[in-house]
């Protein structure tokens, strides 16, 4: 386990933490990017880049950002082609019901 | 951007990681109030590029722990109780100087041995920080050989004491063969490069016994059997002469030694190979194949290469290998092992060989509890211990005798530290150390090719100090007047580097202040190719096949003895790579193996460094509690399941951990890494207490990798 995006980052998506990342394991949803909490190596380059400060760390996470913690873990076990870098792997283009339930932004 | 130290406002302090680790990251310390807030990557460093790790990130933890020393002390419990007073620093210091003066008069000053190792790495507070006080007080030379020590001797002998490749040209590789270092949790920053090397082609291989992280990312990972890389690479040797896929123009300009090679590795069939390493030989032919036709092609060797009986052997053939496909052409080629020897460290004024009294006697650490219990026969033993920068109970192999030596009630020891280590537990007299917040130094990199300034950003906590005031204390109470125990932090930052050597040239201690850190005056990574028409540091200024320095016999690089040149191992050694192969295994030791089956590997944690950052909670939140790796076949064997307690245990001792049933590594393979504290094991005792105190075959290397143990379920009281 590892950072976790969580709902700020719904419909931003401005990816620069795919950029920091070291070892791309930050893939791309519909509305929100996931981080790969068996790839992330806890190195915290991705969350000072994020401009909507959607990025915590498990080991500090706020009590709200739990169920994205979650949605992460289930998001890739649910979809197995995202994994091995997001950059060959593409926009999986779905997202985990947490987010794919969120209200949209004004 | 201030880079100096204030007080009263918020600033950020440009700094550089101490911790041993390839990466030597730049730092920015944010002060507000006269106290650290923030520690951040420098976002501008070209090789760190604003990263630190799971470790440093949180810095602020260690620094600020409650846990930390930070007044000297006495103990007042019995040895090991941890039981400890607060003294002033006088007292210490009249009480240690009392000690070492009425020791040293009575049995001699070879009853006192130092020991450390880079606990911080900068030039100043590091591996050297204590050498001229005890070549001074003519106390025994402690040899510490822990990383890379068998590895320099081989890389030496084969192609000198050059930085080889610098990994920011690995973007340039077409073929990236990462040997037995996992990238991803132990050189995090060299990972982009590679990744971009990849986006433009590259091909990245992993030989590593464990699917690691790195191996996991990897185009194709090669699980070898522990203990058996020499044999891999030597059959690629095989192959590459055997088919022709040899650069015959660089051969003959820039190597000695062909024909005795060919010779050679003519006896190392893939078919042999794969007998010992367990990869089948069209895997072996197909590597070689590959890794000859890519050029420029690059290996990274990671610490973990010496660690088997052939150790040397192994960076010995590894070494050899570019030499003989011409990877040297280009940037990008050749082998990346610890561009360390690019940097003009001015070692002598740090350790002061000179003051060292010619003939005193040299004790590896790793013997240290064979020493401390009288086992090793020594006149005089050892009476007394200074420990610096470096935690043995956890690190040094053969634990139990350790912990047994430290236990002696004659033994007067002295530890500096930032935390009551499991070492520390054991000191008559605990000093205060500060972390790297709190020091100025100055740094090489043993990963990249920078040159970093660690300015200090706050004020020392409580009355912790930096080792080398510590030492310039210690040496004023013993009465030492030379010149080099009057030196000041700045005055030993001028000596640090040679600074009129090429590599230096545009660098000041200044601008380094200023900067934080600066490049070595070499070319450019995409231009970097220092072999590309030989000069190697070698007698020949060649690849030496055929090693001349092989000749003087077995020894251990000065640097990493204290500058002494003494009692070197001396042993015979083959010019030509050969192979050895591993002490402890079940083909080389049927009879050990029959009790103790299963090879036991024990690599760096993710979230610790060595035994540092072990006792802090959100890295042990990371690293979770200590396991071990089983492959599930050895586990069914022994009804073991994920999560029960097993104990692991050879002859030398025994620790108790959890298993996990895991396919990433091989059958026969068991891993365990290292880090966790011994007070914190059920067991009070860490896989340090199995591994043995055997010297690999060069530079008295460690053989970690090369141990059996058995592995059973506990039987919980």
């Amino acid at each position: 386990m590892a950072y976790v995006v969580t709902d700020a980052c719904i419909d931003i998506l401005d990816q620069s933490c795919m950029e920091e990342c070291p070892v791309d394991c930050i893939y791309q949803g519909d509305r929100m990017m996931y981080i790969h909490p068996d790839e992330c190596v806890d190195c915290g380059k991705c969350m000072p880049a994020c401009p909507s400060d959607a990025i915590h760390w498990e080991h500090k996470l706020p009590a709200d950002a739990v169920p994205f913690r979650d949605a992460a873990v289930e998001f890739f076990e649910e979809h197995e082609q995202a994994s091995g870098g997001a950059a060959e792997c593409g926009p999986v283009g779905i997202d985990h019901p947490v987010v794919t339930q969120a209200g949209g932004r004004a | 951007m201030t880079a100096s130290l204030e007080k009263t406002s918020s600033a950020t302090v440009r700094g550089a990681c101490p911790q041993d680790c390839p990466d030597t990251c730049a730092m920015m310390v944010t002060v507000r109030d006269g106290k650290a807030v923030e520690v951040a990557g420098d976002p501008d460093h070209p090789f760190t590029r604003g990263g630190l790790c799971v470790k440093v990130d949180n810095y602020l933890d260690r620094v600020y722990s409650t846990d930390r020393v930070l007044f000297p002390l006495r103990r007042t419990g019995p040895k090991g109780s941890g039981k400890f007073e607060r003294i002033t620093w006088d007292e210490a210091l009249d009480e240690i100087a009392a000690r070492f003066t009425e020791i040293s008069a009575q049995d001699g000053p070879e009853a006192i041995m130092p020991c450390s190792y880079l606990g911080t790495q900068g030039i100043l507070n590091g591996l050297n920080v204590g050498d001229p006080f005890f070549a001074k007080l003519g106390a025994t030379i402690a040899e510490r050989t822990y990383c890379d020590s068998g590895s320099c001797t081989a890389y030496a002998m084969t192609i000198g004491d050059t930085a080889g490749v610098d990994p920011e040209s690995m973007v340039h590789s077409n073929y990236i063969l990462i040997w037995a270092c996992n990238v991803m949790s132990t050189n995090l920053h060299l990972w982009p490069f590679i990744a971009e090397a990849r986006k433009r082609g590259a091909k990245v291989v992993v030989v590593d016994p464990v699917k690691t992280r790195t191996a996991k990312a990897a185009d194709w990972h090669l699980p070898i059997k522990p203990g058996t890389d020499t044999a891999l690479a030597l059959a690629m040797m095989h192959v590459i002469i055997r088919d022709g896929l040899t650069d015959d123009d660089y051969i003959a300009r820039y190597t000695v030694g062909f024909d005795e090679l060919a010779d050679r590795v003519a006896q190392y069939p893939p078919e042999w190979a794969a007998e010992e390493t367990g990869i089948p030989a069209e895997e072996i032919e197909r590597l070689a194949r590959e890794y000859a036709g890519a050029q420029p092609s690059v290996i990274r060797i990671g610490v973990a290469v010496e660690r088997h009986a052939g150790g040397g052997q192994t960076v010995r053939a590894l070494s050899c290998l570019p030499g003989l496909v011409g990877a040297w052409r280009k940037p990008g080629g050749g082998i990346l092992q610890l561009p360390l020897w690019a940097f003009p460290v001015n070692w002598g004024a740090m350790m002061r060989p000179d003051m060292l009294t010619p003939g005193k006697r040299v004790v590896n650490q790793f013997l240290l509890g064979e020493a401390l219990t009288g086992e090793m026969e020594l006149d005089p033993p050892i009476n007394a211990l200074m420990v610096y920068n470096s935690n043995p109970v956890v690190v040094c192999p053969d634990q139990d005798k350790l912990v047994r030596g430290l236990s002696r009630d004659d033994l007067f020891t002295v530890v500096s530290e930032q935390f009551l280590t499991d070492t520390a537990q054991f000191a008559d007299i605990v000093l205060p150390a500060t972390t790297q917040l709190e020091q100025a130094d100055i740094m090489f990199s043993w990963g990249h090719l920078y040159v970093s300034y660690n300015n200090p950003s706050i004020e020392p906590l409580g009355e912790a100090v930096p080792n080398t005031e510590l030492f310039r204390r210690l040496a004023a109470r013993m009465g030492f007047t030379d010149p080099v125990f009057q030196r000041t932090d700045d005055e030993m930052i001028a000596e640090a580097f040679d600074w009129t050597a090429p590599a230096m040239q545009g660098i000041t201690v200044e601008s380094l202040k200023a900067k934080g850190w600066q490049r070595l005056n070499v070319p450019p990574p995409d231009a970097y190719a220092p072999h590309a028409e030989g000069g190697f540091p070698t007698a020949s200024g060649k690849v030496e096949f055929v090693s001349s320095a092989a000749a003087g016999g077995n020894f251990v690089v000065p640097l990493f003895r204290q500058g002494s040149n003494d009692f070197q191992p001396g042993d015979p050694v083959d010019p030509l790579p050969h192979y050895i192969p591993p002490r402890e295994s079940v083909r080389t030791n049927p009879e050990l193996a029959a009790k103790y089956p299963l090879n036991l590997l024990t690599p760096k944690s993710h979230a610790y460094l060595n035994s540092s950052f072990g006792n802090l909670e959100v890295h042990r939140k990371v690293q979770k509690d200590p396991t071990v790796l089983i492959n599930p076949i050895d586990a069914e064997e022994r009804d073991i399941t994920s999560g029960q307690r097993v104990r692991l245990f050879n002859d030398r001792g025994s620790f108790t951990v959890a298993a996990k049933v895991d396919k990433s590594v091989l059958p026969g393979v068991v891993v365990s890494s290292l880090g966790g504290w011994r007070k914190d094991s059920p067991s009070l005792s860490t896989l340090a207490s199995v591994n043995p105190t055997t010297f690999a075959d060069l530079g008295n290397a460690p053989t970690f990798s090369d141990t059996l143990v058995q592995v059973e379920p506990c039987v919980d009281a």
